[in-house]
């Protein structure tokens, strides 16, 4: 089996979500199939400037075919496009003319995707939202598999999208909120679609002690791993944090590990080691009593699934429908909304052994039954083989066309945002309605 | 702080979830959501502010003194003066214009415009700021409102709970009062039970359910009653419940001075044969 990965930036040393989430799985898939990564020359995902030499690289034994980006992002253009697709009525032209000011322009990247997809059994096209996704899914819609990595932001109340996501092959999920919301928006509930998400190289062995030892922390501590950013919720974690410790003279120390990009306060209790090696961040989970995700916005949060696989518990915070519907389905952790909540849960979860110790087996149980790799590669494969059926039954879905010249310039779309509004969001909770496809698609 | 107890191997978050919020309201008194209080702030205001202060319909007269006051802004860029959507007229402006340029230079206007409508933009984009800070700070008066009704429903709770305890203590200070006639005062134990006057079936019961209510003594506290025990005795089976008031909670008027006290001079109490303090 032949499979290409398409994706916009690809590296050992890129550490973005859905460029590492396709790295993983590349490597994981070339254990199974002859695996060709397609990617541009860009490194920066702001500018997309071609900082890499064109041409076939290998980066872990994978062969990666990079093609330059034909101009880099003017931050000012794909601003004032932005605004005028988010909040204004447009037309398809200006949604086209969006999705090129956004980036990573490679037209030579999808010809050469056409021009290989006879060679190919499947391209997997990662992140719904940029050039070479919707570009190659209208060119090769036969070979087309979409990885959307999709956030609730307005871009997925963009037209266009729709017609993409009801013309590719399948869809392959983060999670079964990302999921909910893709339905909700395209009306693509034909489209043969998994929830997968992505498995986590979890050590052997890690050691809680030793992470103590070499960084003198000696008191029992919540972690965080991550960006110390605002956009990650990491201003609202440290407002409840400080009143936590107020009110709690001598409950568990907050760990942050990550770059910051935000000031963090000074506190006692409060400790910043920066940015660690893998090893240290595992011991570092592993001698926590429960790791924290603050942010509201998360397709999938590996390192919560890295918590789970070491038996620590999480608390989430709730208003982001995706690690809410994990903290439910898993039965291993807490999720809070406001100040009150948080103290209380994190309170629970640092004085209740019986809740800790359980909330942390069930994580360890949810990550093995859902997340390790073995489980991710076999979904996928199990989705080949359903697409390799279908291409013998002869079935096609065909490429919606998005109207003439003319009819792309009627203003009739209506703005992302307010769409945006209109798609349902919350947890997929087990007996709920949304979630009357959990089970299968589980 | 939340107790859980976790019986079972399935965990139920949600339930989990339920009784926190079900511990937070209780210690809070109300619990109101985001969407409660904005509601409340849009609603009934009036409830819970002084309307002389804060007006509860300030939001929305701002809102509508916004929308009707709100002048249309123009870009204007260079190009805008010569804009049209007919290309042919489009053409003849671009072929005409150095010609309009030897009459006047539109650069200055185009320019002064240009920055007009900028600042209106700026302006444009502080008037949702303001809105913003008004509706916030009327929200946080409403929760404010909101916080201190409730603190006021507290003081008055523990203001009469202080006085329930006040004067429960002034009749529990009246119950050792010796009242004359009641009973003899209390007879050293003579070591056996025999010396005790028969009993009827009544009073054994009686005697038996009391037995039963407090739980066993020791055999020492039961027979060895000095009269020191048995008037702590007495304090802690009437601050039970049995303490016996007056109307308004006073304890009943002290009486005259008996020559019967106890050798460390405390007043004798009701007490039955067994030494128990009586319920009178």
């Amino acid at each position: 089996m032949k499979l290409a990965v398409a994706v916009q930036r690809y590296g050992a040393d890129i550490n973005g979500g859905a460029e590492l989430h396709a790295r993983y799985i590349a490597e994981r898939l070339a254990r199974h199939a002859e695996v060709e990564v397609v990617t541009t020359c860009a490194r920066d995902y702001v500018t997309w400037r071609n900082e890499r030499p064109e041409g076939v690289d290998q980066v872990n034994g994978i062969p990666v075919r990079r093609f330059p980006v034909t101009h880099e992002r003017d931050p000012n253009h794909f601003g004032r496009q932005s605004r005028r697709v988010f909040d204004q009525p447009h037309s398809i032209a200006d949604e086209i003319a969006w999705l090129e000011s956004e980036g990573p322009a490679s037209p030579a990247m999808i010809d050469y995707l056409e021009r290989s997809a006879s060679k190919l059994d499947f391209i997997l096209l990662f992140s719904y939202r940029y050039y070479h996704a919707w570009h190659g899914a209208r060119r090769v819609p036969a070979k087309a598999l979409l990885v959307p990595t999709a956030e609730r932001d307005p871009a997925i109340g963009l037209g266009i999208f729709g017609a993409t996501f009801r013309s590719v092959r399948a869809v392959m999920y983060n999670s079964h909120e990302e999921r909910a919301m893709i339905q909700a928006a395209t009306r693509n509930e034909e489209v043969p679609g998994v929830v997968v998400g992505i498995g986590s190289e979890i050590p052997a062995r890690t050691d809680g002690e030793r992470f103590r030892r070499k960084h003198n922390v000696r008191k029992p501590f919540a972690i965080y791993v991550g960006r110390i950013d605002e956009n990650k919720g990491c201003k609202e974690l440290f407002d409840f944090f400080l009143r936590y410790a107020n009110t709690f003279p001598r409950g568990l120390d907050l760990v942050l590990i990550g770059s910051a990009i935000m000031p963090i306060p000074q506190h006692p209790r409060i400790h910043h080691l920066g940015f660690l090696p893998d090893e240290d961040k595992f011991d570092a989970i592993a001698a926590s009593d429960l790791l924290i995700m603050p942010s509201y916005f998360e397709s999938l949060s590996m390192v919560a699934l890295e918590a789970w696989a070491l038996g620590r518990p999480v608390l989430a915070n709730g208003r982001c429908d995706v690690l809410k519907g994990q903290c439910i389905r898993s039965a291993a952790g807490l999720y809070y909304e406001r100040y009150e909540e948080f103290a209380e849960t994190l309170y629970a979860l640092e004085s209740n052994g019986p809740l800790h110790a359980r909330l942390g087996r069930n994580g360890r149980d949810y990550f093995t039954q859902h997340y390790t790799w073995p489980v991710i590669e076999r979904k996928y494969l199990d989705m080949f083989d359903q697409l390799k059926r279908e291409d013998a039954s002869g079935a096609r879905r065909p490429v919606e066309s998005l109207g003439g010249w003319l009819a792309r310039r009627q203003r009739h779309q209506r703005p992302a945002a307010e769409v945006l509004t209109t798609i349902p969001s919350n947890a997929v909770v087990p007996g709920s309605g949304a979630a009357e496809n959990l089970s299968r698609s589980a | 702080m939340t107790d859980f107890s976790i019986r079972s191997d399935n965990v139920d978050v949600e339930q989990i979830m339920r009784q926190i919020r079900a511990r937070i309201r209780e210690k809070r008194g109300v619990d109101y959501t985001e969407e409660e209080i904005r509601e409340l702030a849009n609603v009934k205001l009036e409830k819970f502010l002084d309307p002389r202060g804060v007006r509860s319909d300030l939001l929305e007269q701002f809102r509508r003194k916004r929308e009707a006051s709100l002048p249309p802004n123009f870009k204007f860029e260079d190009t805008t003066l010569f804009e049209t959507h007919r290309g042919l007229l489009a053409f003849i402006r671009r072929l005409l214009r150095p010609v309009l340029k030897l009459f006047f230079n539109p650069n200055p206007l185009i320019d002064a415009l240009h920055i007009q409508s900028k600042l209106n933009a700026q302006q444009a984009a502080l008037e949702p700021l303001y809105y913003e800070v008004i509706h916030n700070l009327v929200l946080e008066t409403t929760r404010l409102g909101i916080d201190v009704k409730n603190l006021k429903m507290r003081v008055e709770s523990m203001s009469s709970r202080l006085d329930f305890d006040e004067r429960r203590a002034r009749a529990l200070e009246g119950v050792v009062q010796y009242r004359p006639g009641a009973v003899p005062p209390l007879q050293p134990p003579s070591g056996g039970g025999d010396s005790r006057a028969p009993e009827s079936p009544e009073q054994s019961e009686r005697r038996n359910r009391r037995r039963r209510r407090r739980g066993r003594r020791r055999p020492e506290e039961r027979t060895g009653g000095r009269s020191g025990q048995g008037a702590q005795g007495a304090q802690g089976a009437l601050g039970a419940g049995g303490t016996p008031m007056s109307e308004g909670g006073e304890a009943e008027p002290i009486g005259e001075q008996s020559d019967d006290r106890d050798d460390r001079g405390l007043p004798p109490v009701h007490r039955d044969t067994d030494g128990e303090p009586s319920e009178s």
